[in-house]
């Protein structure tokens, strides 16, 4: 068991390193680094949009869902905030009163 | 210790705190899950502080109770873990000039929460920022840590944390990470085709869904800043 979670631990951490280790062969071209750029938020919404519409049945569209009414509020109070703390407040307790 | 120190530490501890709360359930998750599967404490807690890597882990500890092949485990893990390369290729031109004693500790800690605070301009570039990098990174380590730690000693007395919807906190915490962040037509384009691509390829059971839409949204959010960029030249 330790041989396979020190296996994984190298694949995790080569996966982060590699592209910080200074001899590659390679450049970052200024047209990869503006295609680079939009990974944040690329990456991000590729995590956190399944969580709101994507169930074991399917994807779910419904109105009534929860997921999708506080995920809304939570979109409002970003753009209108910037704040963390109050998006993530105001998302979490409607999410808890609705489920 | 500087005052600037200080500050930074304490700044990226704020920072990453709503990140570190929202994946309560997940680290608590890891822990349960394995002790649940006959991994022992130890090795449990050594899971969350060599590998480092919710989804990996949590797919890795279901892999491993079905007797799963090695080889499988480890491609699986390789898989889950290949997004971690766009963050390198990403903040490389900012960390690369660091000394490896910079580096190697921010790569260890490069997760999705920590890249999430890596756009800055100067990030990564002077002692400040890295040690604010580090202080969000490590204060994300140690948390998760602590989640698991909880998740192997009461595992058996709590109930299923992720299974009260409480996965909503990570979509609410990435919401506001993301959303301020649309600032243009691309950017928006960006959010718009990944949300879809993601969900329809993972409703659809395909494996690679995350990288294939993370990769087609930042494909999208390229070409209309290239045409955009065209149109205002002519």
């Amino acid at each position: 068991m330790m041989t396979i979670i020190l296996l994984m631990a190298c694949i995790t951490f080569c996966t982060r390193y590699l592209f910080l280790h200074r001899d590659l062969p390679f450049k970052v071209g200024p047209k990869m680094q503006q295609f680079l750029s939009f990974s944040a938020p690329a990456v991000l919404t590729a995590i956190w949009v399944p969580i709101v519409f994507v169930t074991d049945k399917g994807i779910n569209l419904d109105w009534q869902n929860p997921y999708l009414s506080a995920a809304i509020a939570a979109i409002i109070i970003a753009y209108k905030t910037h704040n963390i703390y109050y998006t993530t407040l105001v998302g979490m307790g409607l999410f808890l009163i609705l489920n | 210790m500087t005052l600037s120190t200080k500050r930074a530490l304490l700044k990226g501890f704020l920072d990453m705190l709503p990140l570190c709360l929202a994946v309560i359930p997940w680290g608590i998750l890891c822990g349960s899950l394995a002790i649940q599967n006959g991994f022992t404490a130890v090795e449990t807690q050594a899971m969350s502080l060599l590998v480092f890597a919710g989804s990996a882990q949590l797919v890795a500890i279901e892999l491993i109770a079905g007797n799963t092949s090695l080889l499988t485990i480890l491609f699986t893990t390789f898989i889950i873990s290949s997004r971690h390369f766009l963050y390198g290729l990403a903040v490389r031109h900012k960390v690369i000039d660091q000394p490896m004693r910079w580096r190697l500790p921010v790569s260890f800690v490069l997760t999705d929460e920590l890249f999430a605070f890596s756009h800055h301009r100067k990030a990564y570039r002077t002692k400040t920022r890295l040690i604010y990098a580090l202080s969000a990174g490590f204060s994300f380590y140690i948390t998760w840590n602590l989640w698991t730690l909880i998740g192997i000693v009461a595992g058996s007395l709590l109930p299923d944390l992720t299974n009260l919807g409480l996965d909503f906190a990570i979509a609410a915490t990435f919401i506001a990470l993301v959303i301020p962040a649309i600032k243009n037509l691309a950017t928006l384009a960006t959010v718009v085709s990944s949300g879809v691509v993601a969900s329809v390829l993972k409703s659809q059971g395909f494996e690679l869904w995350l990288v294939a839409a993370a990769l087609t949204a930042m494909t999208t959010g390229y070409l209309i800043s290239r045409i955009r960029g065209k149109l205002e030249h002519n």
